[in-house]
Protein backbone atom coordinates (compact mmCIF):
# COMPACT_ATOMS: atom_id res chain seq x y z
CA UNK A 1 0.00 0.00 0.00
CA UNK A 2 1.18 3.58 -0.46
CA UNK A 3 0.17 7.10 1.76
CA UNK A 4 -3.31 8.24 1.46
CA UNK A 5 -3.94 9.93 -1.86
CA UNK A 6 -6.26 13.25 -0.91
CA UNK A 7 -7.43 14.61 -4.08
CA UNK A 8 -8.37 10.60 -4.52
CA UNK A 9 -10.45 10.83 -1.01
CA UNK A 10 -11.64 13.91 -2.13
CA UNK A 11 -12.83 13.00 -5.31
CA UNK A 12 -14.83 10.32 -3.87
CA UNK A 13 -16.28 12.54 -1.36
CA UNK A 14 -17.50 14.90 -4.37
CA UNK A 15 -18.28 13.03 -6.89
CA UNK A 16 -21.07 11.02 -4.26
CA UNK A 17 -22.98 14.53 -4.06
CA UNK A 18 -22.57 15.98 -7.66
CA UNK A 19 -24.05 12.28 -8.65
CA UNK A 20 -27.16 12.37 -6.52
CA UNK A 21 -27.97 16.21 -7.07
CA UNK A 22 -27.47 16.27 -10.75
CA UNK A 23 -30.75 13.43 -10.41
CA UNK A 24 -34.04 15.46 -10.80
CA UNK A 25 -34.66 17.48 -9.98
CA UNK A 26 -30.72 18.46 -10.21
CA UNK A 27 -29.47 21.67 -8.42
CA UNK A 28 -26.17 22.95 -8.90
CA UNK A 29 -23.42 21.88 -6.48
CA UNK A 30 -20.48 24.34 -5.91
CA UNK A 31 -16.59 22.79 -4.44
CA UNK A 32 -14.23 24.17 -2.99
CA UNK A 33 -12.41 27.16 -4.19
CA UNK A 34 -14.87 26.65 -7.31
CA UNK A 35 -16.18 30.20 -8.67
CA UNK A 36 -19.87 30.78 -8.15
CA UNK A 37 -22.31 33.86 -8.83
CA UNK A 38 -25.53 32.27 -7.14
CA UNK A 39 -28.75 33.79 -8.75
CA UNK A 40 -31.00 35.65 -6.37
CA UNK A 41 -33.34 33.13 -5.28
CA UNK A 42 -32.72 30.33 -6.90
CA UNK A 43 -31.52 27.10 -4.77
CA UNK A 44 -28.22 25.83 -5.11
CA UNK A 45 -25.81 23.70 -2.66
CA UNK A 46 -22.40 24.29 -1.14
CA UNK A 47 -19.83 21.60 -0.24
CA UNK A 48 -16.96 22.29 1.45
CA UNK A 49 -14.63 19.03 2.52
CA UNK A 50 -11.80 19.80 5.20
CA UNK A 51 -9.66 16.99 6.13
CA UNK A 52 -8.67 17.43 10.24
CA UNK A 53 -7.38 14.58 12.61
CA UNK A 54 -4.66 12.47 11.43
CA UNK A 55 -3.71 9.31 13.74
CA UNK A 56 -1.46 6.86 14.72
CA UNK A 57 -3.44 3.64 14.16
CA UNK A 58 -0.32 0.99 14.67
CA UNK A 59 3.01 0.97 15.51
CA UNK A 60 5.62 0.57 12.92
CA UNK A 61 7.56 3.04 10.79
CA UNK A 62 6.86 4.76 7.35
CA UNK A 63 6.32 0.82 6.32
CA UNK A 64 3.74 -1.60 7.50
CA UNK A 65 1.88 0.77 9.46
CA UNK A 66 -1.58 2.60 9.49
CA UNK A 67 -2.71 5.72 10.40
CA UNK A 68 -6.61 7.33 10.81
CA UNK A 69 -7.32 10.40 8.49
CA UNK A 70 -10.51 12.23 9.72
CA UNK A 71 -12.12 14.89 7.88
CA UNK A 72 -15.24 16.97 7.74
CA UNK A 73 -17.75 17.36 5.01
CA UNK A 74 -20.07 20.41 5.14
CA UNK A 75 -22.66 21.00 2.99
CA UNK A 76 -25.08 24.26 2.57
CA UNK A 77 -28.09 24.35 1.13
CA UNK A 78 -29.70 26.99 -0.17
CA UNK A 79 -33.23 27.88 -1.05
CA UNK A 80 -35.34 30.84 -1.68
CA UNK A 81 -35.99 33.12 1.09
CA UNK A 82 -39.84 33.57 2.19
CA UNK A 83 -40.91 29.88 0.49
CA UNK A 84 -40.77 27.48 3.64
CA UNK A 85 -38.27 25.04 4.49
CA UNK A 86 -40.18 21.73 3.02
CA UNK A 87 -37.72 22.52 -0.14
CA UNK A 88 -34.95 22.97 1.63
CA UNK A 89 -35.10 19.66 4.57
CA UNK A 90 -36.17 17.77 1.11
CA UNK A 91 -32.65 18.50 -0.29
CA UNK A 92 -31.48 17.69 3.24
CA UNK A 93 -32.50 14.61 3.44
CA UNK A 94 -30.94 13.55 -0.18
CA UNK A 95 -27.58 15.21 1.44
CA UNK A 96 -28.09 12.67 4.22
CA UNK A 97 -28.67 9.78 1.88
CA UNK A 98 -26.00 10.06 0.16
CA UNK A 99 -23.57 9.41 3.32
CA UNK A 100 -25.02 8.32 6.02
CA UNK A 101 -23.31 5.30 7.80
CA UNK A 102 -22.16 4.52 4.18
CA UNK A 103 -18.64 2.92 2.98
CA UNK A 104 -17.14 3.70 -0.54
CA UNK A 105 -13.82 3.16 -1.83
CA UNK A 106 -12.54 2.64 1.56
CA UNK A 107 -14.15 6.13 2.95
CA UNK A 108 -16.38 5.44 5.82
CA UNK A 109 -19.36 8.04 6.54
CA UNK A 110 -20.25 8.38 9.93
CA UNK A 111 -23.92 9.63 11.00
CA UNK A 112 -24.82 13.04 9.61
CA UNK A 113 -25.86 16.60 11.37
CA UNK A 114 -28.85 18.79 10.62
CA UNK A 115 -30.05 19.81 8.36
CA UNK A 116 -29.42 22.40 10.85
CA UNK A 117 -31.05 26.08 10.25
CA UNK A 118 -28.43 28.63 9.71
CA UNK A 119 -29.16 32.12 11.02
CA UNK A 120 -27.96 34.41 9.35
CA UNK A 121 -27.44 32.81 6.94
CA UNK A 122 -24.58 33.23 4.38
CA UNK A 123 -24.54 34.67 1.79
CA UNK A 124 -27.94 36.95 2.77
CA UNK A 125 -30.80 36.45 1.10
CA UNK A 126 -31.85 32.57 1.29
CA UNK A 127 -32.99 30.27 3.71
CA UNK A 128 -29.89 28.06 4.47
CA UNK A 129 -29.58 25.19 6.36
CA UNK A 130 -26.39 22.77 6.92
CA UNK A 131 -25.96 18.89 6.55
CA UNK A 132 -22.16 18.32 8.14
CA UNK A 133 -20.89 15.07 8.88
CA UNK A 134 -17.31 13.04 9.66
CA UNK A 135 -15.50 10.83 7.62
CA UNK A 136 -12.81 8.52 8.27
CA UNK A 137 -10.34 6.72 6.12
CA UNK A 138 -7.07 4.20 6.50
CA UNK A 139 -3.73 4.84 5.26
CA UNK A 140 -1.95 1.82 4.81
CA UNK A 141 1.76 2.27 4.67
CA UNK B 1 19.81 12.03 24.48
CA UNK B 2 17.51 9.28 22.11
CA UNK B 3 13.74 9.40 22.99
CA UNK B 4 11.40 6.94 21.81
CA UNK B 5 7.89 6.75 20.75
CA UNK B 6 4.83 4.06 21.06
CA UNK B 7 4.97 3.86 17.24
CA UNK B 8 8.52 2.82 17.44
CA UNK B 9 7.68 -0.53 19.11
CA UNK B 10 6.14 -3.72 17.73
CA UNK B 11 5.51 -7.15 18.60
CA UNK B 12 6.76 -10.29 16.94
CA UNK B 13 4.91 -13.68 17.67
CA UNK B 14 5.27 -17.69 16.74
CA UNK B 15 3.03 -20.43 18.50
CA UNK B 16 5.46 -23.36 17.79
CA UNK B 17 8.27 -21.62 19.40
CA UNK B 18 10.48 -21.13 15.86
CA UNK B 19 11.13 -17.47 14.33
CA UNK B 20 9.07 -15.47 15.66
CA UNK B 21 7.13 -12.91 12.85
CA UNK B 22 5.29 -9.88 12.87
CA UNK B 23 1.77 -9.31 14.30
CA UNK B 24 -0.03 -6.51 12.10
CA UNK B 25 -1.94 -3.79 13.25
CA UNK B 26 -0.30 -3.76 16.83
CA UNK B 27 -1.64 -0.85 18.66
CA UNK B 28 0.19 -1.39 21.91
CA UNK B 29 1.87 -3.58 24.29
CA UNK B 30 3.39 -3.79 27.64
CA UNK B 31 4.81 -6.07 29.96
CA UNK B 32 6.06 -6.59 33.61
CA UNK B 33 8.58 -8.75 35.27
CA UNK B 34 7.78 -9.34 38.47
CA UNK B 35 10.41 -11.10 41.25
CA UNK B 36 9.73 -13.07 43.69
CA UNK B 37 10.78 -11.49 47.48
CA UNK B 38 11.68 -13.88 50.07
CA UNK B 39 12.31 -12.35 53.55
CA UNK B 40 15.76 -13.41 55.27
CA UNK B 41 15.32 -11.60 58.14
CA UNK B 42 17.17 -12.55 61.30
CA UNK B 43 15.56 -12.87 64.89
CA UNK B 44 16.28 -10.13 66.67
CA UNK B 45 16.79 -7.92 64.27
CA UNK B 46 15.61 -4.06 63.67
CA UNK B 47 14.99 -4.16 59.77
CA UNK B 48 13.59 -6.20 57.41
CA UNK B 49 16.01 -8.37 54.97
CA UNK B 50 15.11 -9.57 51.45
CA UNK B 51 16.57 -11.55 48.68
CA UNK B 52 14.95 -12.02 45.24
CA UNK B 53 13.32 -15.33 43.97
CA UNK B 54 11.65 -16.48 40.76
CA UNK B 55 11.22 -14.70 38.10
CA UNK B 56 8.09 -14.38 35.87
CA UNK B 57 6.81 -12.06 32.87
CA UNK B 58 3.63 -11.16 32.04
CA UNK B 59 1.68 -8.57 29.72
CA UNK B 60 -1.11 -7.00 27.72
CA UNK B 61 -0.47 -6.69 23.17
CA UNK B 62 -3.55 -4.80 22.06
CA UNK B 63 -4.29 -5.66 17.70
CA UNK B 64 -6.97 -3.80 15.35
CA UNK B 65 -8.79 -6.57 14.01
CA UNK B 66 -8.53 -6.58 10.06
CA UNK B 67 -9.45 -10.36 9.62
CA UNK B 68 -6.20 -11.22 8.69
CA UNK B 69 -5.47 -15.45 8.26
CA UNK B 70 -2.46 -15.53 6.43
CA UNK B 71 -0.07 -14.95 8.76
CA UNK B 72 0.75 -15.31 12.50
CA UNK B 73 -1.54 -12.12 13.72
CA UNK B 74 -4.37 -14.93 13.30
CA UNK B 75 -2.94 -17.49 15.83
CA UNK B 76 -2.13 -15.46 17.83
CA UNK B 77 -5.61 -13.76 18.59
CA UNK B 78 -7.01 -17.20 18.71
CA UNK B 79 -4.23 -18.34 20.88
CA UNK B 80 -6.34 -18.38 24.02
CA UNK B 81 -8.55 -20.71 22.93
CA UNK B 82 -6.59 -23.62 21.75
CA UNK B 83 -7.18 -26.85 23.89
CA UNK B 84 -3.86 -27.80 24.96
CA UNK B 85 -1.09 -25.23 25.18
CA UNK B 86 2.60 -25.78 25.47
CA UNK B 87 3.28 -23.07 26.04
CA UNK B 88 6.56 -22.82 24.14
CA UNK B 89 5.44 -19.78 21.70
CA UNK B 90 7.99 -17.31 20.66
CA UNK B 91 7.66 -13.43 21.72
CA UNK B 92 9.38 -10.59 20.99
CA UNK B 93 8.59 -7.55 22.56
CA UNK B 94 10.61 -4.27 20.32
CA UNK B 95 11.22 -1.39 21.74
CA UNK B 96 12.19 0.24 18.53
CA UNK B 97 12.49 -0.19 14.78
CA UNK B 98 15.95 -1.18 13.94
CA UNK B 99 14.85 -4.44 15.87
CA UNK B 100 17.84 -4.41 18.52
CA UNK B 101 16.00 -2.86 21.52
CA UNK B 102 13.74 -5.81 22.38
CA UNK B 103 12.52 -7.87 25.61
CA UNK B 104 12.26 -12.29 24.20
CA UNK B 105 10.71 -14.75 26.01
CA UNK B 106 8.94 -17.62 25.99
CA UNK B 107 5.63 -18.18 26.51
CA UNK B 108 1.68 -18.58 26.27
CA UNK B 109 -1.85 -16.44 25.64
CA UNK B 110 -3.87 -17.05 28.59
CA UNK B 111 -6.57 -14.82 27.59
CA UNK B 112 -8.39 -12.25 24.85
CA UNK B 113 -10.54 -9.88 24.77
CA UNK B 114 -12.61 -9.24 21.96
CA UNK B 115 -14.76 -5.96 21.62
CA UNK B 116 -16.40 -4.14 19.04
CA UNK B 117 -18.28 -0.79 20.11
CA UNK B 118 -20.09 1.51 17.40
CA UNK B 119 -18.35 3.74 15.45
CA UNK B 120 -14.44 2.66 17.16
CA UNK B 121 -12.12 0.53 15.51
CA UNK B 122 -12.67 -2.98 16.63
CA UNK B 123 -9.29 -3.93 19.08
CA UNK B 124 -9.04 -7.53 20.29
CA UNK B 125 -6.43 -7.35 23.85
CA UNK B 126 -4.39 -10.55 23.97
CA UNK B 127 -2.80 -11.22 27.86
CA UNK B 128 0.36 -13.40 28.21
CA UNK B 129 2.84 -14.80 30.59
CA UNK B 130 6.30 -15.74 30.63
CA UNK B 131 7.48 -19.37 30.74
CA UNK B 132 11.02 -19.88 31.44
CA UNK B 133 14.07 -16.83 31.01
CA UNK B 134 13.25 -13.82 29.93
CA UNK B 135 15.81 -11.61 27.61
CA UNK B 136 16.01 -8.01 28.02
CA UNK B 137 18.03 -6.85 24.91
CA UNK B 138 17.34 -3.16 25.96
Amino acid sequence: MAAANLNTIRATIEQLLATELALAPAYPVVFNNVPYAPTPNSTWVQCQLNFGNNNYLTMGGTTGSSNSIIGIILVNIFTPKGAGAGANFTIGKRVRDVYNRSKVSGVIFDAPTGPEVMAPPSPEGYFQTQVRLTFETFEDL
Amino acid sequence: MAFFRGEQGSVKFEDTGSTATAITSTRSWSMTVEKDVLETTSLGATYKANVGGLIAGSGTVEVLYTASSSDETNVFIEAANTATDAGVASFELFLDTTGTKKITFVGLITSAEYSATVGELEVITCNFVTSGAITLSI
